[in-house]
């Protein structure tokens, strides 16, 4: 059973299409238009014979209107899919930019606005209108008195004291900010195209190329909702991954053709990256395709939402390949900690450091597209897709249940698509913003000796699944109840911090204490 | 209460070291007590003649654990007699560190008691003033060899004062640039910086505001 | 691939201030090291042959620039040492009070940008939110946030405002409430350790032999402090200890440097706590500008022949100032000052440390022995 809702683009595209095809078809002259030209014999050859074609326009319009619409459905469905992602994109730098902001406590645009007429603990900025000649200090000042009135602070509340500003700032926090983004990319768009001296022309104007063209190319076969894919083959998960993979050959040709030293060893560092995370990332994607049946992607998140067929998240169902894919696409996407590659500390900018203008801010925006797409994904994969959470079990609850079901029904699969994907997305900031970089050769070893024996017990425990206790009906909620506690129970045991006695007298693997340790104050044991 | 190196114990440790070193031919030596702010220091004053610099260090190396070297100063004195043209001073320390042990493979670290320290491991301070005689290149034996701490203070003192060290290896300009001319050396008193008298020492560069008395008067 | 010389600087993220460090790769390896410095070099030392004693002090804030407050009290020291000065004991505390909070404010500095080094951003801002605590501590005592011509030979500028002392009080008491969220971020992150253990080790004798001091050397398992090796101030009536770190047999690393100088904001921050309760006179008299209690009377003359030397506890090792004196003005111009500076001494012996190991680790290996140039090039 495919799941459906009301936005269906794809049908509307395809309606559309065929109707206006068809009324041209319609408008088309239906006679035969005979050019036919008969030659008399000549003492050449003694019949006459017709040559020439006989036109039936309409005919000939039906032959190729199936390519037409097909061709047409398709460019209208790229459009629109391009541009829901282009605009659904917005959010995320806007996502990073203010969580990023708040996990660092900084002071911002916001405070410094805010600063204007509420000042610190109480004490404006030396009631600075005042100084305005002509007087036109004196309705300012009223509008300050208004404003410290309704969104200020007490005196007695200490909350916008220099350094404990840890305190929520309110609605005002969300407002500013939110175009920045457009005015990075206009400033990036004006920018002069520099290309380093002994560059290798051709390959240096190819590498972004790649990469932007693989990136977007993603997003053909990622659906956002039941009815809103610009590609639909049978087999669209495995070109999605082939494609996905190809952008570390566009990395790696960008570092190499920059001529510079910094680029090629931030070229060398992504590839080898890219490449030893590509593996696990492949067999933990066959895992989910495994447990799901399919390598459709719609049909993969189907087998999720469907009653008769999965009706279990495959999350619930396995935990460690999510996780597993959550690091994976990290390391894909090469975000902290996994930015190695362009680690500003030493090699500046790693890859990309010579690109500028609008070829770096291109390659910039890829990488949050990459960052978007395994954000879809995962919300494709293991959370369900377009389904809402417990939608089935509320819709089925005795009077309520009609209301509820009513309600989910007026919002659209894509909604719910893109919800879990921002919030994987903040996920994500959430570990940009607490975590250290890793060492390139410590990535590599983590890849190659911890991630990939993973992903293949991961794989094992698909199919082990599948096998044993999938009949073709819904899984029985046992099983994924089982397997979250275990999971959960590993995690949480791993977790927990390590024996005191043992790391003091080990030989200092990860804890030391110092010594002499000073007072007052709380230490942290 | 705080815990610092007792004063008479490091002025005993001085005296242990000044009549070990006085008795090496042309080094003079005294215990000189020293106060800055208000804690009062006992420091170790040596003057070794040039030839017997070498000496002397490798004594305080070996015999007497000197084993930092702090700061090596180079001085040009114009006015002074033939023979005192240069200085070098050198400021070593015997700090008493040494690599703290290790049972079972956890290394236990040294807390030393700053009020229990006693003899040879009394951190001490040694003033060492060279004087060299005049000439274009001054010279003298380096301790390269002995305190690697003092490998780029021997440079920083070469390429400002001028002052070249025998059997240094890899002298080079430090604080310089690297293609300064030869015989540069701005720490010699001969160079003055632009606003070295009185006359130019004010926002007034071309004297508007000079007055006839103030001609030769420094401030 | 081929052995490669890559330079980093002297436009460089990494670089913690204006120097150039030669690395020759082989691959990802570490072969060779070679350190270039000087791009500051601004003549400091020729610059204070003719100026007054009072005047250098402004020079000697400048040297390290993140470190202020010490550099100029090490100036004071060696000054007062020439010029056979007897400082009244106020001054004294006030001076410890100024240095330990500096240190603080240095120390938070080199952790706000060792964070970015390893690739925390977070802890960036963190650590310079409570620097701007420490900052406006020193603010009220020096009159500006970072170059404050704090001390005057024979004492102080001024007295404690009113009110410093319970400012202080709160601000200190919450800093080292926070220091625990700064070990939350990097002890508790696996990647930090397995990023900074193990890297960069060397071994306290191999470092005093080279020259290299301070929390540099107490990360080796050594309580070295020219605090009480070669006292001065009032760091006896006082109840401290250096922190040390157990180190790895083979020497100190990156993280043991890192956690003693987090231990030493600890102790600096009791060290001040302490003298704000013992000072002489109490913290909240305020005695007028030139007061006897806080300065004495300083001749400003320095016959030819004499010489002063201090040896001093910075926050990045042993300083030390050596002044000649009889100058110009009849000796009211030192004849010649020379500056030690630990970090001058302890680049080479960084660059040697970071031999062996990956170019990844070079920011993480030099971020730890907190390199400042200002005091480097002088």
């Amino acid at each position: 059973m495919t799941s459906s809702d009301w936005l269906d683009i794809v049908g509307w595209t395809d309606s559309l299409t065929s109707w206006s095809m068809d009324n041209v078809h319609d408008l088309m002259p239906s006679e035969d238009i005979d050019l036919q030209v008969t030659i008399p014999s000549t003492w050449a050859w003694p019949d006459p014979f017709t040559v020439g074609p006989i036109f039936n326009l309409q005919d000939g319009f039906a032959g190729i209107q199936p390519a037409l619409e097909s061709f047409m459905h398709a460019m209208m469905m790229c459009t629109v899919v391009f541009g829901m992602m282009m605009t659904t994109m917005l959010v995320i730098p806007y996502i990073e930019r203010k969580f990023i902001g708040r996990l660092m406590d900084r002071l911002g645009a916001t405070t410094t606005l805010r600063s204007m007429w509420v000042g610190e603990s109480g004490v404006t900025a030396g009631e600075w209108w005042n100084k305005l000649p002509f007087g036109v200090g004196g309705p300012i000042g009223w509008v300050i008195g208004v404003l410290n009135k309704t969104w200020g602070n007490s005196h007695e509340l200490e909350t916008v004291s220099r350094v404990n500003n840890r305190s929520y700032h309110g609605y005002w926090f969300l407002l500013p900010g939110f175009f920045q983004a457009f005015a990075d990319f206009f400033k990036f768009a004006t920018k002069e195209h520099i290309v380093p001296k002994d560059a290798d022309k051709v390959v240096f104007e190819v590498a972004p190329v790649i990469i932007l063209a693989t990136t977007i190319m993603v997003f053909a076969f990622v659906p956002f909702g039941p009815h809103i894919y610009a590609a639909n083959p049978e087999l669209s998960l495995l070109f999605m991954m082939a494609i996905f993979g190809v952008a570390p050959l566009g990395v790696f040709f960008a570092g190499w053709a920059s001529n510079n030293k910094y680029t090629l060893i931030g070229g060398m560092r992504s590839a080898a990256q890219l490449t030893a995370y590509e593996i696990p990332l492949l067999i933990t994607v066959l895992g989910v395709a495994v447990l799901s049946g399919s390598f459709n992607i719609i049909e993969i998140v189907d087998f999720q939402i469907g009653q008769d067929e999965g009706n279990v998240w495959n999350i619930f169902l396995m935990p460690l390949g999510a996780l597993l894919f959550l690091v994976t696409m990290i390391a894909e996407v090469e975000r902290i900690p996994f930015d190695m590659p362009e680690a500003e500390a030493e090699l500046v900018e790693g890859w990309w450091t010579e690109y500028g203008g609008i070829r770096w801010g291109l390659m910039f925006a890829a990488e949050y597209m990459r960052s978007y797409a395994a954000c879809i994904l995962f919300a494709l994969f293991f959370l369900g897709g377009w389904e809402a959470p417990f939608q089935h079990t509320l819709a089925d609850l005795p009077w309520v249940g009609s209301i509820v079901e009513f309600g989910l029904s007026l919002i659209p699969g894509v909604g719910w698509v893109l919800l879990k994907a921002w919030a994987l997305f903040a996920v994500f900031v959430w570990i940009r913003a607490s975590l250290h970089r890793v060492r390139t050769d410590q990535i590599l070893e983590f890849g190659w000796r911890y991630l990939l024996p993973l992903s293949l017990l991961n794989l094992v425990f698909a199919i082990a699944i599948r096998l044993l206790f999938w009949d073709g009906g819904p899984w029985n909620l046992l099983l994924p109840i089982a397997i979250t506690a275990i999971s959960g129970g590993i995690f949480v045991i791993l977790a927990i911090d390590e024996d005191k006695d043992a790391l003091e007298i080990q030989r200092r693997p990860y804890s030391t204490q110092a010594v002499v340790k000073a007072s007052p104050g709380s230490h942290r044991d | 209460m705080g815990k610092i190196i007792s004063e008479s114990v490091q002025k005993e440790a001085a005296e242990v070291i000044v009549n070990s070193i006085s008795s090496l031919e042309g080094v003079e030596a005294e215990v000189v007590e020293r106060s800055s702010g208000t804690n009062p220091r006992n420091v170790i004053v040596a003057n070794p003649s040039p030839d017997s610099w070498r000496a002397l260090a490798e004594m305080l190396y070996s015999d007497h654990a000197i084993d930092y070297c702090s700061m090596i100063t180079g001085i040009h004195w114009p006015e002074r007699d033939d023979d005192r043209k240069w200085e070098v001073v050198y400021h070593l320390l015997r700090t008493g560190v040494r690599d703290p042990p290790s049972e079972d493979g956890v290394v236990q670290p040294i807390i030393v008691n700053p009020s229990t320290v006693r003899g040879f491991g009394t951190p001490v301070e040694v003033e060492v003033h060279v004087h060299l005689p005049d000439s274009r290149t001054p010279s003298i034996d380096s301790v390269q060899d002995i305190w690697v701490g003092a490998d780029w203070n021997e440079k920083e003192t070469w390429d400002l004062v001028g002052i070249d060290f025998d059997g240094h290896k890899g002298m080079r300009r430090v604080l310089l640039p690297h293609e300064t001319p030869r015989g540069y050396h701005p720490l010699q008193k001969q160079h003055n910086l632009r606003y070295h008298g009185f006359e130019e020492m004010y926002d007034d560069s071309q004297g508007f505001m000079r007055k006839p008395d103030d001609v030769g008067k420094i401030k | 691939m081929a052995e490669m010389w890559i330079s980093m600087g002297p436009q460089h993220p990494m670089t913690h201030g204006l120097w150039t460090l030669k690395v020759k790769v082989d691959g990802e390896t570490v072969v060779d090291t070679e350190p270039d410095l000087g791009y500051i070099h601004r003549g400091v030392e020729k610059i204070c042959e003719s100026r007054d004693f009072t005047q250098i002090t402004t020079y000697c804030d400048r040297l390290c620039y993140a470190s202020a407050n010490t550099w100029s009290h090490a100036y004071i020291y060696a000054a007062e040492d020439l010029l056979e000065v007897e400082v009244p004991e106020r001054a004294e505390y006030i001076r410890l009070i100024a240095v330990e909070i500096q240190r603080i404010a240095s120390h938070l500095m080199w952790l706000g940008a060792y964070g970015p080094d390893i690739g925390n951003l977070s802890i960036m801002v963190w650590c310079l939110r409570e620097r701007e605590m420490m900052m406006d501590l020193l603010q009220e005592l020096g009159g500006s946030r970072m170059h404050y011509n704090f001390p005057r030979v024979g004492g102080v500028k001024r007295d404690l405002p009113y009110g410093f002392a319970q400012r202080a009080r709160a601000k200190l008491k919450l800093f080292l409430n926070r220091i625990q969220e700064y070990e939350a971020l990097y002890d508790e992150s696996t990647i930090f350790l397995v990023r900074s253990q193990g890297v960069g080790y060397a071994k306290p004798e191999e470092m005093v032999n080279h020259g290299v001091s301070g929390p540099n050397l107490r990360a080796g398992g050594v309580n070295y402090d020219i605090r009480w090796a070669h006292p001065y101030s009032v760091y006896s009536e006082l109840d401290w200890a250096p922190p040390v770190e157990r180190s790895s047999i083979k020497g100190a690393d990156c993280y043991d440097r890192y956690r003693v100088r987090v231990e030493e904001m600890r102790v600096s921050a009791s060290l001040a706590l302490q003298a704000l309760d013992k000072i002489p006179g109490g913290a909240d008299t305020h005695y007028e500008p030139e007061d006897p209690m806080i300065l004495a009377k300083a001749p400003s003359r320095a016959p030819e022949g004499t010489s002063g030397a201090h040896h001093f506890e910075d926050s990045r090792g042993e300083s030390m100032f050596y002044i000649a004196g009889g100058g110009e003005g009849r000796g009211k111009h030192p004849y010649r000052v020379s500056i030690r500076s630990p970090i001058f001494i302890t680049i080479p012996f960084a660059a040697k440390c970071m031999i062996g190991y990956k170019v990844a680790d070079i920011p993480a290996i030099m971020g730890s022995f907190d390199p400042c140039i200002g005091e480097t090039d002088r």
